[in-house]
């Protein structure tokens, strides 16, 4: 692979993914405004926040899908807007609310993304092979994406995003709409990628899923990041949960309104 | 706010057209919002309704105010057939249908079929061309009044209102059904079928009446007038002047025809709306494994694109065509292409010509003679069409092209993948074409002529259509209806089309100025220089093309992702 000329060179005094000031408007809405981020390479670092909080926003302007209003994203030393070339080749993504190219089987769309890559078709071949079989979605032969369930659609698009051996991954709710052996499956993936010296990136919701992964996390409402660091430093010795709804300012329900929802 | 459950006994307000009507309104003005170049296209698409509008309503009232009842039948049969048919016709080909309110968001509400058939269909009458369609139609009352006072204006008027009713319900009910057609896998080839044989009913009818107008006599002319105005077509216009002419019961009878007409057209959308509600996901799982898997890029490699590289290129011109026949939107595109390609050179070179002159003798007099001129014209018209296609060919990927610009695909080479792609099926049908036309005509040695002119305006066109694909893309619905269109786009599109065609026809034109200046010379030299000048337009169109796509890819997808 290219990314291990640049493993020895000069990435690794740069944090994987390092995003300084990025903002983001639209219209009126201003929808991030102003991130600063650090991912340190080999971590696993969960980006937290409430619905609407900005974290697609940000993700899409890290990994060169938005153009960013202000800032700079880099990865590896890379940066993603100037240079996007290089930045690319190291990265992996898988969007959220984006479709796939879903008029493919998995095993075309596999290929057909291989070589977007320019990858050797006999590399693809082969691991395109062993991550269907991995991801146990063999069994679904011919069968177009589009029919595919929820949950094997995000398996086929962590397959894509991983084919390339990627050295950082970008991944925008890997665990939405997943069953859970699936998210199991998808779990056990990640962590043996980390373990092998690769860094994860993800957004999520589900705390559970966030403390039992993560070494990094931060939280991110209103378009800024509100707490960030080591899990262990985030969290405190509170649950995670708990921080998180102090942090984005929850309200609970007093049981007062909606009454008539008993009968 | 704290009402127990129990106490809501009373019934549901009923849902009348009323509502429909003020929630497309609603979805409109909110598309405005904060977007002037939309609120200056919609001026623009209303202005260019005007202007027709009123065009139409002079024609159509000519005859009423230099009062020549003569012309009356002939300008309301000709003129609301011509204008039925185009509303029938011109969704499935070029504008597609506004589909602001997409039946499938009111498959959970508690609807009755009728209400929602109602109601959908008076939001589809809000809009702009069936508003400059009723005013000119107006011209058709005008005339009644003219030549027959009240009593006639007013049968006119009801005509005239069923009549474009017809026109709405038509319209929604072709492509409805259409899409549904098209939407199960089964039945997609068939549908192809479908569509040449009803392309191949048009062109001998087409030469009938063609045939008719160049014999020119009047008396004739009344009569297929009159035949028209008791079909569907007719009936709903010709009804006034019926009346204005003293034929009182025609003109119930005409009325009666076109509310049934109506009333057929309604049932038939509502059916077919039933079942785009339900299927809106998908049509079931696709056909059963055909043939051995083999590897990932044996699959996704068709036997078509077999001599590509195993690349990029080669990636990108193999998911493209496999995309051109699994998408129903490209596919229904594709076979716009065939048909009409077929359609139009016969109808315009044919046009005088007569078939009963025997097969080997030569066809028509001298002064229905095709030449090679206007024979150069329909083909660069057919080449310009193809190439349309392609206006919005990132507009079809919708979101999923963000694979595309995560992998960083540099935009030459993803430009010439999806020209490529594209060429593979319409080259072939291009070549069809030419041959068909060349045989048809009775005029082999002219083959060259043709193919030449159709490929250099199809390499025009190629050229014209990148940039307008890159610069001018607009998210297309998510919905199962390959005519679907978002509110607003309708305009854009009519707008681009016309761009398009208007440049790329230039770009072809020293062609027609060859065949018109060269003689016999360019009867062999215009199939290399066509090849060559096409491929040569298309592939500098890729070139320039490519750098502005790299420059904007971002901007590019999010201009082809549905807003959500």
């Amino acid at each position: 692979m290219a990314g291990a000329g640049y493993r020895r060179t000069m990435t690794d005094q740069h944090p994987a993914l390092h995003l300084r000031g990025l903002a983001k408007r639209f219209d009126t809405k201003v929808a991030v405004a102003g991130v600063d981020l650090a991912v340190p390479t080999g971590s696993f670092y969960g980006l937290l926040g409430p619905n609407g909080a900005g974290k697609t926003t940000t993700l899409s302007m890290a990994v060169g899908l938005l153009r960013p209003d202000a800032g700079e994203a880099r990865v590896l030393g890379y940066d993603v807007w100037a240079d996007p070339v290089r930045a690319k080749s190291l990265l992996g993504v898988m969007p959220d609310g984006v479709r796939l190219f879903d008029r493919l089987s998995g095993a075309e769309l596999l290929a057909y993304h291989g070589l977007l890559r320019g990858m050797d078709p006999a590399v693809v071949d082969q691991r395109a092979a062993e991550l269907l079989d991995v991801l146990a979605l063999t069994d679904a032969g011919r069968t177009l994406v589009v029919d595919y369930s929820a949950g094997m659609k995000k398996k086929i698009g962590l397959a894509c995003a991983l084919l390339h051996g990627p050295r950082l991954l970008v991944l925008d709710e890997p665990f939405e709409a997943v069953d859970p052996v699936s998210a199991a499956l998808i779990r056990d993936i990640l962590h043996r990628y980390v373990t092998g010296g690769g860094t994860v990136v993800f957004s999520s919701h589900v705390m559970e899923v966030v403390e039992r992964l993560c070494s990094h996390v931060a939280i991110l409402a209103d378009g800024t990041i509100k707490r960030v660091g080591t899990l262990t430093e985030v969290r405190g010795d509170r649950s995670l949960e708990d921080v998180f709804v102090e942090v984005v300012g929850g309200r609970t329900a007093t049981g007062e309104e909606l009454s008539w929802l008993s009968r | 706010m704290a009402v127990p459950v129990s106490a809501d006994e009373r019934p549901a307000r009923a849902v009348s057209a009323r509502h429909f009507v003020r929630l497309k309104l609603r979805v409109l003005g909110n598309n405005f919002r904060g977007q002037a170049w939309r609120i200056a296209l919609f001026v623009v698409g209303v202005l260019f309704a005007l202007w027709f509008a009123a065009g139409g309503f002079l024609l159509l009232a000519a005859p009423g105010m230099t009062d020549e009842p003569r012309y009356a039948l002939m300008t309301a049969a000709f003129g609301g057939g011509v204008l039925t048919l185009g509303w029938l016709l011109l969704p499935l080909v070029f504008f597609g249908v506004d589909e602001t309110l997409d039946p499938a968001r009111f498959a959970l509400l508690p609807l009755s079929r009728r209400t929602l058939v109602t109601g959908l269909f008076a939001a589809a009458l809000v809009s702009v061309p069936a508003v400059a369609v009723m005013l000119a139609v107006t011209g058709l009352v005008v005339t009644a009044a003219a030549l027959g006072g009240w009593s006639a204006a007013l049968v006119g008027a009801v005509g005239v209102v069923v009549g474009v009713l017809v026109c709405v319900a038509g319209a929604r009910a072709v492509t409805s059904a259409f899409a549904t057609m098209l939407r199960s896998r089964r039945v997609r080839d068939l549908a192809a079928v479908l569509l040449a044989v009803l392309a191949a009913l048009l062109g001998p009818l087409q030469l009938l009446v063609l045939g008719a107008v160049r014999n020119a006599d009047w008396d004739r002319l009344t009569g297929v007038a009159r035949v028209v105005g008791w079909t569907p077509f007719g009936a709903p216009w010709t009804a006034g002047v019926d009346m204005a002419q003293g034929r009182a019961g025609a003109a119930v009878v005409k009325l009666l025809i076109s509310v049934a007409t109506l009333g057929v057209l309604l049932f038939w959308w509502s059916r077919s709306l039933e079942s785009a509600m339900v299927g809106a996901v998908s049509a079931g799982p696709a056909k059963a494994p055909r043939g051995a898997l083999g590897g990932a890029i044996a699959q996704l490699f068709p036997r078509a694109v077999g001599w590509a590289r195993r690349d990029r290129f080669g990636a990108l011109v193999a998911r493209e065509c496999r995309y051109w026949w699994r998408d129903a939107r490209r596919r229904a595109n594709l076979i716009t292409v065939a048909v009409i390609g077929v359609f139009v050179p016969v109808m315009v070179n044919l046009g005088g010509v007569s078939f009963s002159t025997e097969a080997g003798t030569s066809f028509g007099d001298s002064a229905a003679d095709p030449s090679p001129v206007l024979v150069s014209i329909s083909m660069v018209f057919v080449g310009v069409l193809a190439s349309l296609t392609l206006a919005n060919q990132f507009g079809f990927d919708g979101s999923a092209y963000a694979a595309n610009v995560v992998a960083g695909v540099p935009g030459r080479v993803e430009l010439r993948a999806r020209m490529a792609a594209f060429s593979l099926y319409v080259v072939p049908i291009l070549l069809v074409i030419s041959v068909v036309v060349a045989v048809v005509l009775g005029r082999p040695g002219w083959l060259g002529v043709m193919a030449g002119g159709l490929f250099a305006a199809y390499g025009c066109g190629l050229a014209i259509n990148v940039f307008i694909s890159v610069l001018g893309a607009y998210s297309l619905p998510e919905t199962s209806n390959p005519f679907a269109m978002n509110t607003g786009a309708g305009v854009a599109k009519s707008l681009l089309t016309l761009l398009s065609m208007i440049t790329s026809a230039v770009a072809a034109v020293p062609f027609v100025v060859a065949a018109a200046l060269l003689g016999d010379v360019w009867l062999w030299l215009a199939l290399p220089v066509g090849l060559a000048y096409g491929a040569g337009a298309a592939l500098l169109g890729a070139y320039l093309a490519g750098d502005t796509l790299d420059r904007r890819q971002p901007e590019l997808l999010a201009a082809v992702t549905p807003r959500r």
